[in-house]
């Protein structure tokens, strides 16, 4: 299998010191490195060096990191990526600090994608020897990993053929005009491996980033996250509540810049052979937010 | 403490000092339609059309250029009033009272 996972996550502040007391105290991740105006961080459940990137200036997308398993996989990316026709340029280990050599692919919308297959090892806060259940001091919510972001394009149908063709993703869910097999495609969930999804296309007029994610440990977790939330005054734009779409449990809230981020937990185990689960717009509002079954005014109009 | 004024609603509040708009709305019982109340999402744009504001945190050039500022549009999460300010909503129907009971109380602490 060529990419694993979602590796990071780059995204713009408008305050610094607001976003690091975000990122570190409410969501509760640990700061590896802070150079040049960037902040990197990693959950505590992860053993690369990190997860998700912070700079000061503006707000929204800077780009996000595929890992792949190997060096010969991230070449076979290259090879596909310039075959399907977008931009790609290698990048040289230490570009991103404590990653290696790799690719970046401009996709039509501006957004950037990187694919590499080394970060330096920073290690699992619990360690790999008979390590407890979770940190005994854990931050704010305590979020364990970046599980997967949705991005807005102008073109879901046309992105999410290069994640499937070059990238080896496949949709386990999708959102579409009709049952048609011409049917237009309004959102599509793809996923790497076993998960419901590493990365989201949402039909939009703008290249943006909706949201990014940390899975959580389950329904209680996400439960403690928004009492978290309350207490840190952090704005929640919906939940704790569930998807339709990968019957995940989430809570969309705010980073300080606006940048929305989530906690998620749950879904089901896709194998490769798995039907792609289709979604209609008549229940939109049931496959974004199943209780209530209806789209606040934030989830179609409010990206960074 | 600064007076707001939506006058195409009817709408007159107190503001407290350092608050934003969008707080004083709230804190009285009305609702809009906003996003991240953190300055990134642009949603909250109001029109200024008398007073002066003052953003509390800084303002990405992506979300209220300086030619929007120059023409009155107000970022109504991040602005607090310096002087008495009079806005108009973006979309006439938007602004609506969620709470009477929130106004009342309001009225009452700052009257
Ligand atoms: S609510 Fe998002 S910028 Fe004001
Ligand atoms: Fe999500």
């Amino acid at each position: 299998m060529a990419v694993m996972r979602m590796g990071y996550m780059h995204v713009r502040v408008t305050d610094l010191a607001e976003a690091k007391d975000h990122y570190a105290n409410t969501v509760g991740l640990y700061q590896t490195l802070e150079q040049d105006g960037r902040v990197y961080y990693k959950g505590w459940d992860e053993w690369d060096h990190h997860s998700v990137v912070i700079e000061e200036g503006g707000v929204g997308y800077v780009k996000c990191g595929f890992k792949c398993e190997k060096p010969e996989d991230v070449a076979d990316i290259e090879t596909k990526a310039i075959a399907y026709g977008y931009p790609v340029e290698r990048m040289v280990a230490g570009e991103n600090p404590e990653v290696g050599d790799g690719i970046r692919v401009t996709l039509p919308t501006g957004h950037q994608i990187e694919f590499y297959s080394q970060m330096t090892a920073w290690g699992l806060e619990v360690g790999t020897h008979n390590p407890d259940a979770f940190p005994r001091h854990m931050v704010g919510i305590g979020a364990p990993r970046l599980d997967h972001a949705l991005l807005w394009v102008d073109d879901v149908a046309g992105i999410e053929k290069f994640f499937m063709e070059c990238t080896g993703m496949w949709a386990t869910e999708r959102v579409q005009t009709s049952l048609d097999d011409d049917a237009h495609t309004i959102a599509t969930w793809l996923t790497i491996g076993e998960s419901n999804h590493d990365i989201a296309l949402l039909e939009a007029p703008e290249n943006k980033i909706h949201h990014f994610a940390f899975e959580m440990r389950g329904w209680s977790d996400i439960l403690h996250a928004a009492d978290i939330f309350a207490m840190d005054d952090t704005p929640i734009d919906i939940g704790p509540t569930r998807h339709g779409i990968t019957r995940g449990t989430t809570i969309y809230f705010f980073d300080p810049a606006g940048n929305r981020n989530e906690t998620f937990s749950g879904g089901y185990r896709c194998f490769r052979d798995r039907p792609t689960v289709v979604w209609t717009p008549d229940q939109l509002g049931k496959a974004i937010f199943y209780h209530q079954r209806e789209l606040n005014d934030r989830f179609l109009t409010v990206a960074t | 403490m600064p007076k707001l004024t939506v006058e195409a609603h009817g709408v007159s509040v107190e503001l407290r000092d350092d608050e934003t708009i969008l707080e004083g709305l709230y804190r009285n019982g009305f609702a809009y339609r906003i996003g991240c109340r953190r300055g990134g999402c642009a949603i909250c744009k109001v029109d200024l059309l008398q007073g002066e504001v003052f953003y509390n945190r800084p303002v990405a050039d992506s979300v209220l250029s300086e030619s929007e500022r120059a023409g009155g549009t107000c970022l109504s999460c991040r602005a607090v009033a310096v002087t008495d300010v009079s806005i108009a909503m973006r979309e006439d129907d938007d602004l609506r009272r969620v709470s009477t009971l929130m106004a009342l109380y309001a009225a009452s602490r700052t009257g």
